[in-house]
């Protein structure tokens, strides 16, 4: 946090006359509702979830009890299984947001050059985006179930081998990332095609004319003009699939064994399942503070760019 | 004698007549959580009854199996009263007595005694008592014995092929070894032949449930328990060698399953059962029984048997039905718990095809005929193994921290029935995990 | 752009776009399909594409689990959530855009809470709705456990960030000219947010409704936790097909069915203006 500009932002603002309210307090009229909420919803829970790290938890077994130092965040970090969810949600971020934008982008570049039933394919495109990871997880279960599931079918028709997707435990969490890819890929591609459409056409063809190479235009006009919205669906994108829950949740809790158990999988388990709430909360506490020490580096670009603007008169 | 008897029949009659009369303008509420399904949907017929006997209001919650626990646990522990009754499994019983989440019902129930004696005692021991008190009324029972695919037993071909394989005659499995000869035996590549027929699809040995459910230790329940061990020991520990031995026989097993074993659970069994893929189940939730025996109307000439598991020995276990103990309207709660478990629902509930837990109602010679078959033709074995368990409990719904363990177990199994880890591995992640959970050597009550 | 493109790169375009289509896509096909087909053609191997379509399913969806009824629920808590986050999230958003509140600071903070886990705060948040549904206020305002209201605004609360950060930029891109213009022709403040700005950044409110409402609909965690009849969403009611026979394939997929089938109207509707509004919001030059 220390790295945004310091400045203040009440002296670029400049007073306007005549209003019974100074723009410093209308701004902060205008944040109230949002804040109360936030504040409320977001501090509250957040600080009891601190408070119970620090104490004995077992919730099934009566109520919160003693203070116990850092007992439980001893517990937390001496947990292999803790650290091997912490690796699990990693890989899995790291490929299925990378994969997400790759596609993404790539889909977006087709469609983008294609003149034909461009409304329909959008439509069509939006459709994973409208379902729920609870309830589609299952169908694909459905058709990855190697007794009954359509892709193998179709594999074992082709000749191909029939891997057992969801039950072989080196694959199961790519199988996971596939059914994440095509939920949210989707989300990617429509913004990212929404963005090339919106490119200004005056600096491409002042580019053609001097005779760029497309890739050249492609490196040096598309990508930094559409870096912005690109880095702003990649930061949403890679929250959620940090939290990713509910398509664990469907399509293998966490198995075979804990090859796709996640963290927040892992922290369902100990909060909701043993009811360790101390451990659970501890966990939870720790993630938050990895989070927010990853997104100062992350977002300090974009925190920037915004004040920037902000702060233009 | 006679006549004062009448007469105070006349006069019951009279008061509920009365009491009909005055109508139920203010019924008492009351909800019950329990799991969804055909079971429950068979039960609101009989909770419309009981809310006109009782002018009460019953609303049923339907919960998703592998979400109860918790589900139920966040009640009880924020104190909701949102459930009078709720719905336990059995090695949840401890837990939610000993955390005082349910109320005792040994004194409700203190003139009413022959409805707990007609609890199958196997049962009774298992689901309804704990320390000396009684929790509730078991209202259904998944206990286990297992599917085969009759049949399959009794082709000639397959028997002559068999003992010339194997050295002993084609039969229901009594032992472990001979439940892996038959599982090898009668796995089988499209094309090759069954019963002197080409297949048209794979035939598996054996349906097993390794899939990341809850399941896998109610199949290894099965030689677990049938070797004369249990998951706990009388010291609260887990008996690792037992474990890595039946694991290891599980292991051996799951060449002669489907691929999709270690991905399902019961009810991917069954579907692969219909669909003629598998020859029989490991232990298995003889409730199933009226979903099993589907297959004889999809797959050409088979077959289906309800048999105790080998050696005896399986999963034994029912749904609880116990009062929690933030209800506003225990008492209401409570008859409604002997309303629904006791005879005469009971009864009800057989006739439509339920799982009884009832002896007076499983002995009952009306399910023993040809045409219950199809939907109580399980009673029978079950009754066997409720007689061949009679005089044996799990520690594992003795400790108050066994549905936590329960709940746990299935990660090492699954593990190493996936191949990521091995039997001993496995056996000692488990001893490690329960260790953790109970924070030592689990307590076992007597 | 140079138009010079063969008809061999034209077809393997289209022939790609159609092979992307087809992964996208044939999930929710196969469900749709899966909703016609009687029990006996779905859990079977190979899998079936000929068949006796039936309505049973629908009917079983609709009539025995009365599915419309986690229906209208999802709908009016998803609509009233996205009214809420979109009225407050527009104000906090045009706030940060153009006085700068806070220099960044509280626009990071009410990002980072999107961070925290739902599952470690999901029990705090029971006991406050558990508590706050007993005080009056609570009571008038349907704030319990089991009742809309607490669902409501915890959907607020966990989509104000999203929707704050995405409206940032789309209030940035209104060029400030138009607002000064606007004031010294003598609107006020509230005036200028209704009758100017408001309206101009109404594709890019549009976008931000349209993803607050699809992930309000699908929500499951909370959703599960908070309520248990009353105000079960169709996530959670979708549960009451996982019963002790199995999983009720058919009816599942009729109910999943029926309850994708609003989202994709409502979208269909909005495509047009969201495409717009992703724009608009989305690239600055």
């Amino acid at each position: 946090m220390s790295s945004t500009p310091a400045s203040s932002g009440l002296a670029a603002t400049s007073k306007t006359k005549g209003a019974g309210l100074s723009d410093r307090w209308f701004s902060v009229l205008l944040i109230t509702p949002a804040m109360l909420i936030t504040l409320i919803f977001a501090i509250l829970p957040l600080a009891q979830a601190l408070d119970v790290s620090f104490r004995m938890g077992d919730l099934s077994r009566g109520k919160i009890g003693d203070y116990v130092g850092l007992e439980n965040y001893r517990v937390v970090f001496a947990d292999s299984t803790f650290w091997q969810a912490g690796w699990v949600t990693l890989k899995f971020t790291v490929v299925a947001v990378g994969l997400q934008m790759l596609l993404g982008v790539g889909i977006a570049f087709l469609l983008h050059g294609a003149t034909f039933a461009k409304g329909l394919t959008r439509s069509l495109l939006i459709l994973p985006l409208a379902t729920s990871a609870a309830v589609t997880g299952l169908f694909w279960r459905y058709l990855y179930d190697t007794q009954f599931g359509v892709m193998n079918w179709i594999l074992g028709s082709l000749g191909l081998p029939e891997p057992n997707w969801l039950g072989d435990y080196t694959i199961a969490l790519w199988s996971v990332v596939l059914f994440d890819i095509w939920q949210w890929t989707p989300f990617v591609a429509l913004i990212a095609l929404a963005g090339l459409q919106a490119l200004p056409k005056e600096p491409f063809e002042a580019a053609e004319l001097d005779g760029a190479s497309r890739w050249r235009i492609l490196t040096t006009l598309t990508f930094p003009l559409l870096k912005p919205v690109l880095f702003l669906v990649l930061v949403l994108r890679t929250i959620d699939c940090v939290r990713l829950y509910d398509a664990v949740a469907v399509l293998t809790r966490g198995g075979p064994g804990t090859a796709t158990e996640t963290m927040t999988f892992y922290l369902y388990r100990t909060g909701l399942k043993l009811f360790r709430m101390d451990y659970a909360s501890t966990m939870a506490v720790f993630f938050l503070y990895v989070m927010l020490v990853a997104a100062v580096f992350a977002l300090t670009p974009l925190l920037k760019q915004f004040t920037d603007r902000a702060k233009e008169a | 004698m006679k006549k004062s008897l009448a007469s105070a029949s006349v006069l019951a009659l009279l008061s509920s007549g009365g009491a009909f009369a005055q109508e139920c303008t203010d019924p008492v509420q009351i909800t019950w959580s329990t799991i969804a399904g055909f079971y429950t949907d068979a039960m609101a017929g009989f909770v419309k009854s009981f809310e006109d006997e009782n002018c009460a209001k019953v609303t049923v919650v339907n919960i998703d199996n592998s979400q109860l626990y918790n589900k139920q646990v966040i009640e009880m522990v924020g104190q909701t009263g949102a459930y009078d009754v709720v719905t336990l499994e059995t090695a949840e019983k401890a837990e939610f007595a000993e955390n005082g989440f349910i109320l005792p019902m040994t004194e409700f129930f203190k003139d009413q005694k022959a409805i707990i004696e007609d609890v199958s005692p196997t049962l009774r021991a298992m689901t309804v008592e704990y320390k000396g008190d009684v929790w509730g009324l078991p209202y259904y029972t998944y206990s286990s014995g297992m599917f085969v695919r009759q049949d399959l037993l009794d082709d000639s071909t397959e028997q002559a092929a068999f003992v010339a394989k194997y050295g002993y005659d084609l039969a229901a499995p009594t032992t472990w070894e001979q439940h892996r000869d038959i599982a090898e035996f009668f796995t089988r590549k499209q094309g090759d032949m069954l019963k002197g027929q080409p297949l048209d699809k794979d035939l598996f040995g054996v349906g097993l449930m390794a899939g990341p459910f809850p399941e896998i230790q109610d199949e290894l329940s099965a030689p677990l328990w049938g070797m004369g061990s249990d998951w706990l020991n009388a010291e609260g520990q887990v008996p690792v060698d037992d474990v890595e031995k039946v694991l290891n026989g599980y292991l051996e097993l799951m060449k002669f399953a489907p691929p999709a074993a270690l991905t399902v659970t019961y009810d991917g069994v069954m579907n692969q059962m219909k669909d003629c893929q598998i020859a029989m189940t490991h232990g298995f939730f003889l409730d199933q029984w009226p979903n099993a025996v589907k297959t004889e109307e999809n797959c050409p000439g088979a077959k289906m048997a309800a048999i105790e598991a080998p050696m005896k020995k399986a999963y034994v276990g029912g749904f609880l039905l116990a009062v929690s103990s933030s209800s506003a309207n225990p008492d209401m709660a409570m008859k409604f718990v002997a309303h629904i478990g006791g005879p005469v629902i009971q009864q009800q509930f057989a006739e439509m095809g339920g799982a009884s837990t009832l002896t007076s109602v499983l002995t009952n010679p009306m399910f023993a005929t040809p045409e219950k078959r199809t939907t109580n033709g399980q009673y029978a074995t079950l009754n066997q193994v409720f007689s061949s368990m009679a005089g044996f409990s799990s520690n594992l719904f003795k400790t108050p921290f066994g549905a936590k363990i329960y709940n746990t177990m299935q990660i090492p199994l699954q593990s190493a029935a996936s191949g990521q880890i091995t039997a001993r591995q496995a056996a000692e992640q488990l001893a490690a995990d329960v260790e953790k959970i109970c924070g030592g050597p689990c307590p076992i009550a007597n | 752009m140079q138009r010079k493109t063969s008809v061999f790169v034209e077809t393997l375009r289209y022939g790609t776009i159609f092979l992307v289509l087809g992964f996208f896509v044939f999930p929710i096909f196969w469900m749709v399909l899966t909703s016609f087909k009687p029990e006996g053609a779905i859990m079977v191997s190979p899998p079936r594409f000929l068949f006796t379509p039936t309505l049973e399913n629908y009917a079983h969806a609709l009539h025995d689990k009365n599915f419309l009824f986690y229906i209208k629920n999802t709908l009016i808590i998803s609509v009233v959530s996205t009214a809420i986050v979109v009225v407050f999230g527009s104000l906090a958003a045009y706030s940060f855009a153009r006085y700068n509140v806070g220099d960044g600071h509280i626009l990071f903070f009410i990002l980072s809470t999107k961070m925290m886990p739902a599952i470690a705060v999901i029990l705090p948040y029971f006991l406050i709705f558990r508590d706050v549904g007993k005080t009056a206020i609570g009571k008038s305002l349907h704030l319990g456990l089991d009742q809309h209201g607490a669902l409501i605004v915890t959907y607020v609360m966990f989509n104000l960030p999203f929707a704050i950060w995405l409206l940032v930029s789309f209030f940035q891109d209104i060029p400030r000219s138009l607002e000064h213009s606007a004031r010294l022709d003598g609107l006020s403040r509230i005036q200028v947010l209704r009758k100017v700005t408001f309206p101009l950044a109404a594709p890019g409110i549009a976008v931000t409704a349209v993803f607050t409402l699809i992930f309000c609909w699908n929500e499951f965690l909370f959703a599960y936790i908070l309520t248990r009849k009353m105000a079960s969403t169709v996530t959670v009611g979708v549960e009451s097909f996982f019963t002790l026979q199995g999983i009720l394939w058919g009816p599942v997929a009729a109910a999943a069915t029926i309850s994708v089938a609003p989202m994709l109207i409502f979208v269909l509707i909005m495509q047009r203006y969201m495409v717009r509004g992703l724009t608009f919001g989305a690239v600055r030059g």
